[in-house]
C-alpha cells in the first residue's frame, strides 16, 4: 500500500495545530491523523485534531457532499437541478451583473470564508468584491 | 501488583480526546471508513465533572476484584495483571456493574450481536488498558495535557512514602 | 493575539477574561495548564464555573453581562493602590487624565451590586494583575459576544497598558480567535473597511495603491457588516436593498442571531449563491449551489489565533465522482465571466500577489513556510533571516499615528435584553468541544457525532431544574420572545441558578431560534451571551423524544443524505 505521511494545518479552531496525515494514495484516502510537532500544539492534538478528519468520506451522517453545480432553474420553489459548471458560471455571472447593472454595486454582498478555503481564496472573493463587482460589501463570520 | 490508569484533575481540561481513543483503540482504525452505525461506540472510561473536578473514572484493575468475585459465569479473569472481560462469555446478568465500588463496569449493547427477541445483546464493559494494543493504554497517550499516568507499584509506593513523610513532620510539629 | 500561544505558558499571571479554552480551543486550554504547572497564578473571570476557573487561584463568578464594571473596578484598584506602572504611561500612552476620572467612578463597593462579586475579591485581583511582572490577559466571546464587547476589548487593553504589560515575552492581552481561519479571513481583507493587510478602504493613498494593482476603480466607502444583512434586506429602503448574497463556506441560517429573521431575509434575497462542501440550512435558500474542494483537497496558507501563517497541503483528490473546483477557481471564472478576468495557475501566484500589497506579511513567502513552519506576522523582510514576530508593540510602540496607546475612558452599560416575568432566566450560548461551528464538518464525523448528538443540552443549575421538575437527560422546550427550541437538560453546577447555556450548531436544539440580533456598534458582534428566555417542563417525553428522532430524519433528508445511509438520532 503506498503510504505517505503528510503535514497540514487542522480546520477545526484557531489554535492552529499541526497534523501529520497518513495518507493512501492510491486508494485515495486518509488512514490516520497524529500530533506534529506545531509551534502552538507542541506535538499533541484535541479530538477533533485526531477523531475529526473522516468528514471528507462523505459518510452522509448529517449532511451531504456537494458534487456538482445546481440551479433552481424554475425559480425559489423549484428543485435544485445538477448543471455544468460553464452554465452555472454563466447563470451567476449574467445574474450578478443584472442585478449590479439595475441596482448599483451596493446591492451585492458576498462572504469570505473563516473555514477551509484558505487565506488565498479569500483574497480572491475580496478582490472579486471589490475589483469585479465595485463594492465593499465583504465580510465573514468573524463576528459571529 | 496491578497497573492502573489514573488521572489528574488539575491537569484534565474535561475534552474527552481520552475517551474517543479508547473506541478506536478498540474498534479499529477500519471505523473511518465503515457504515458510521456499523461500530460500538462504548469507551471504557468516562469524563466525570464536577464543582470541583474534571476527570475521567476508570477501572481500578482491584488485586482482589469485587466484578471478578460476583460473576456467575467466570466471564472475569486477571489476566497478566489486568482484570478483563471475555466477552463471549458474559451472560448480561450486571452483578460485575452493581459491585464494581468505582462504577468502573458499565453494560454497553453490541451493535452486530442480538438476543433470540432482536433486542441487541448487551455485556459489560470495562478497561482492559488496552490488552494487546500497541504502545498501551490509548487514552494516556493522546491526552493532550499529559493528565493520564499509568500508575504502577512502585508509584503506589511513593504516595504512600511521600504521605508517611508528611504525617511525621505534622507530627513532630505538636 | 498580541502574544503567541507558546508563550502563554511563561506569563506569571494568566487573567482569563470570558474565554473557556477547554471547550474553544483545548491545545490552547493546555498552555494555560502547563502555565500553571510552572507555577503562574490564574484569574478566572466567569459567570460559569469552567475548567479554567477549576483551577485558578481567583475565580470571580461574575453576573452575566456585568464585563465592563468589573474591568473598569480593576482599573479603579490599581490607580487607588499605586500600582500603575507610571513610567509606562507617561512615555507609551495617552488619555490616561481622562481615565482616571472614569475609574473614580468604579469603586468595588458600588460594582458589587453588578457584578455580584465580593469587592474584597476584586482588590485583591486587581493587586495580583498589576504585580505579577508578567500578566498576560486572554480574552473570547463571553467578552466580544455582547452588545458592550470592543468597549470591554478596550477597557482590558486599558489594565494591559497602565501596568506595562505589553511588548514584551509572556505579557500582553490575547483575543483567541474561535474558527480555523478567522484571523486569515480578517488579514486577507474579507472585511468591509479593510483591504488586505489591515489597510483601510477610506484612506486614498490606500485606495490609489490597490487601484493601481488591480487595474480598476475601488470604492471608497466602507460596505455592509455581515450581521447587518437581514435589516439592510427587511428594513431598508428599496434604493439600499441587498438584492444578491454571495456566500462562500458560511451557514448564516444556523449560525447568525434569531433565525426566523434570518429566514425571513434569505428568502425575500433574488440572488442566493451558496459555495460550499456540505449541503447546510442556507443552502435550503440558496438559487445557485458551487461545490468545491475541502481543506484536504486544495493547498493554501490559514492564519492562527496569534498571526501566524501556516500552510495546508493537499492530502487526497477530491472523490472520484464529485466535480468540484478550488474555491479560487470559482470564483476567478465568475470574475472572468463578468469582465474583470482573474487567472492564477496556483496559491503561490495569489499568495505573492497578497503579500506584495502587504507591508506587514511581505516576508512571509512560501519559501519561509516551507522552511520554518510558522510564520507570525508581521514579517516586514523577504530576508530569510526574518522569521515573522512572537509579541507586538514591542519597546512600547503601537499601531497609533502617534505610536502612542490610547486609554479609553467608557462606561459600562447593560444588555439589551434583561429577565423579565415573562422571561425570567438568562440565555447564554457556548461551545461543544466535540463539535465546531454549524457542525457540517464535525456532524459528519463518525466518533465526534457518537460522542454528543441531537438534540444537544441546555445546561441549567440543578436548583433550577429542582423548581421545574426535570431531571437529567429529559426533553426539556427553551423559549425567548422570538422562537422556541427543544433541548435535553444536563443539571450542572457549574452554572448559576440565573442563567442558562446551550450550543448553537444543533438543528433541533437551536438556540439561535431564541438568540437576539442585538449588536455591538463597532463590531456589529450580536449579544449571543444575552438574552431573555423561559425554560418548560413537557410533559409528554415520549412524544418529544419521537419529535426528535423524527425532525432530525426530516432535516437530514432535506439536506440530500440517502435514508439508508448515515446514523441514527441520539
Amino acid at each position: 500500500m503506498p503510504v505517505k505521511q503528510i503535514t497540514s494545518t487542522c480546520a477545526y479552531c484557531g489554535a492552529g495545530c499541526q497534523i501529520s496525515f497518513t495518507v493512501d494514495q492510491e486508494a485515495n484516502q486518509i488512514l490516520e491523523a497524529v500530533p506534529a510537532p506545531g509551534r502552538t500544539n507542541d506535538g499533541t492534538l484535541c479530538l477533533k485534531g485526531h477523531y475529526g478528519w473522516d468528514y471528507i468520506n462523505d459518510p452522509q451522517i448529517l449532511t451531504k457532499r456537494l458534487k456538482t453545480p445546481m440551479i433552481r432553474k424554475g425559480g425559489k420553489d423549484s428543485p435544485l437541478e445538477p448543471v455544468q459548471w460553464d452554465e452555472a458560471i454563466d447563470y451567476v455571472a449574467k445574474r450578478l451583473m443584472d442585478i449590479k447593472a439595475k441596482h448599483g454595486p451596493d446591492s451585492i454582498m458576498c462572504t469570505g470564508s473563516a473555514r477551509g478555503p484558505g487565506n488565498e481564496a479569500n483574497y480572491i472573493m475580496q478582490k472579486f468584491t471589490r475589483a469585479a463587482i465595485g463594492t465593499n460589501n465583504v465580510d465573514h463570520c468573524a463576528r459571529i | 501488583m496491578n497497573s492502573f490508569v489514573q488521572g489528574d484533575p488539575m491537569l484534565c481540561i474535561g475534552c474527552r480526546t481520552c475517551m474517543i481513543a479508547c473506541v478506536v483503540a478498540h474498534e479499529g482504525k477500519r471505523i473511518f471508513q465503515i457504515d458510521p452505525d456499523g461500530y460500538d461506540f462504548h469507551p471504557k472510561l468516562k469524563v466525570i465533572k464536577t464543582w470541583l473536578v474534571s476527570v475521567p473514572v476508570q477501572c481500578k484493575h482491584c488485586e482482589n476484584p469485587a466484578c471478578q468475585a460476583v460473576c456467575q459465569s467466570g466471564a472475569i479473569n486477571r489476566i497478566d495483571g489486568k482484570v478483563i472481560v471475555d466477552r463471549d462469555k458474559c451472560i448480561g446478568c450486571k452483578s460485575c456493574a452493581e459491585a464494581c465500588p468505582f462504577g468502573a463496569v458499565r453494560m454497553t449493547p453490541l451493535c452486530n450481536e442480538s438476543n433470540s427477541d432482536g433486542s441487541p445483546r448487551a455485556v459489560a464493559n470495562k478497561c482492559d488498558l488496552c490488552a494487546g494494543v500497541e504502545g498501551g493504554p490509548a487514552c494516556k497517550r493522546v491526552c493532550p495535557t499529559g493528565a493520564l499516568r499509568l500508575v504502577e507499584r512502585e508509584d503506589v509506593d511513593q504516595i504512600v512514602a511521600n504521605k508517611r513523610q508528611a504525617v511525621v513532620q505534622v507530627a513532630s510539629t505538636i | 493575539m498580541s502574544n503567541g500561544v507558546h508563550e502563554i505558558e511563561d506569563a506569571a499571571l494568566l487573567f482569563v477574561f470570558g474565554y473557556n479554552g477547554a471547550d474553544s480551543h483545548p491545545i490552547v486550554a493546555r498552555r494555560i495548564v502547563r502555565a500553571k504547572q510552572k507555577g503562574a497564578k490564574i484569574i478566572c473571570c466567569d459567570p460559569r464555573r469552567i475548567e479554567t476557573a477549576r483551577i485558578a487561584d481567583m475565580h470571580l463568578q461574575l453576573r452575566n453581562g456585568s464585563n465592563l464594571a468589573l474591568v473598569n473596578s480593576i482599573a479603579h484598584v490599581i490607580i487607588e493602590e499605586g500600582l500603575t506602572d507610571d513610567k509606562f504611561i507617561a512615555e507609551h500612552s495617552t488619555g490616561f487624565e481622562e481615565f482616571k476620572e472614569l475609574a473614580k467612578n468604579y469603586p468595588p463597593e458600588k460594582v458589587a451590586k453588578i457584578t455580584q462579586i465580593d469587592p474584597e475579591d476584586i482588590r485583591k485581583a486587581a493587586r495580583m494583575y498589576a504585580t505579577s511582572g508578567r500578566s498576560m490577559i486572554l480574552y473570547g466571546m463571553g467578552v466580544c459576544q455582547f452588545a458592550q464587547a470592543v468597549n470591554v476589548v478596550k477597557g482590558l487593553a486599558n489594565l494591559a497598558i497602565m501596568t506595562g504589560n505589553f511588548g514584551r515575552w509572556g505579557v500582553g492581552i490575547g483575543p483567541v480567535r474561535g474558527q480555523n481561519n478567522v484571523q486569515g479571513a480578517c488579514d486577507m481583507g474579507a472585511l468591509p473597511n479593510s483591504y488586505p493587510g489591515y489597510q483601510n478602504v477610506t484612506v486614498p493613498e490606500i485606495q490609489a495603491k490597490f487601484e493601481k494593482a488591480w487595474g480598476v476603480k475601488l470604492s471608497n466607502k466602507a460596505g455592509i457588516p455581515l450581521t447587518q444583512v437581514p435589516h439592510y434586506v427587511l428594513h431598508e429602503p428599496e434604493e439600499k436593498k441587498i438584492r444578491a448574497y454571495y456566500v462562500f463556506g458560511e451557514d448564516p441560517a444556523q449560525s447568525d442571531p434569531d433565525l426566523h429573521e434570518v429566514r425571513e431575509a434569505l428568502s425575500k434575497i433574488e440572488l442566493v449563491i451558496l459555495q460550499d462542501i456540505y449541503m447546510n440550512k442556507t443552502g435550503q435558500y440558496a438559487d445557485v449551489i458551487l461545490p468545491s474542494t475541502g481543506w484536504n483537497e486544495h493547498d493554501g496558507v490559514f492564519s492562527c489565533c496569534d498571526r501566524g501563517f501556516q500552510k495546508i497541503r493537499k492530502l487526497i483528490d477530491p472523490p472520484a465522482d464529485a466535480n468540484v473546483l478550488t474555491d479560487w477557481d470559482i470564483i476567478c471564472r465568475i470574475s472572468t465571466a463578468m469582465g474583470y478576468p482573474m487567472k492564477y495557475d496556483n496559491t503561490e501566484q495569489i499568495w505573492n500577489e497578497v503579500i506584495s500589497l502587504c507591508p506587514s506579511f511581505i516576508g512571509a513567502t512560501y519559501e519561509k513556510l516551507e522552511k520554518y513552519g510558522n510564520i507570525q506576522w508581521p514579517c516586514r523582510s523577504t530576508d530569510m533571516s526574518d522569521t515573522g514576530t512572537s509579541f507586538l508593540h514591542k519597546d512600547g510602540k503601537f499601531a497609533n499615528p502617534d505610536g502612542k496607546a490610547r486609554f479609553s475612558s467608557i462606561d459600562w452599560q447593560p444588555p439589551t435584553e434583561l429577565e423579565n416575568d415573562e422571561y425570567p432566566i438568562i440565555l447564554s450560548t457556548c461551545r461543544e468541544v466535540g463539535h465546531y461551528s454549524v457542525r457540517t464538518m464535525s456532524g459528519n464525523c463518525r466518533l465526534l457525532r457518537n460522542l454528543e448528538d441531537e438534540p444537544g443540552w441546555v445546561q441549567m443549575n440543578p436548583e433550577l431544574c429542582e423548581d421545574l421538575g426535570v431531571k437529567h437527560g429529559e426533553l426539556v422546550k427553551v423559549l425567548s420572545k422570538r422562537g422556541s427550541c427543544i433541548a435535553r437538560c444536563l443539571p450542572t453546577d457549574r452554572v448559576k441558578k440565573q442563567a442558562v447555556y446551550m450550543t448553537y450548531q444543533w438543528w433541533i436544539g437551536a438556540c439561535n431560534e431564541l438568540t437576539i440580533a442585538s449588536l455591538d456598534p463597532i463590531s456589529n458582534t450580536p449579544e449571543y451571551k444575552y438574552c431573555a428566555c423561559r425554560v418548560e417542563k413537557i410533559e409528554d417525553q415520549q412524544w418529544a423524544e419521537k419529535y426528535v428522532l423524527e425532525e432530525y430524519q426530516k432535516i437530514r433528508e432535506s439536506m440530500g443524505v440517502q435514508k439508508d445511509k448515515g446514523g441514527k438520532a441520539a
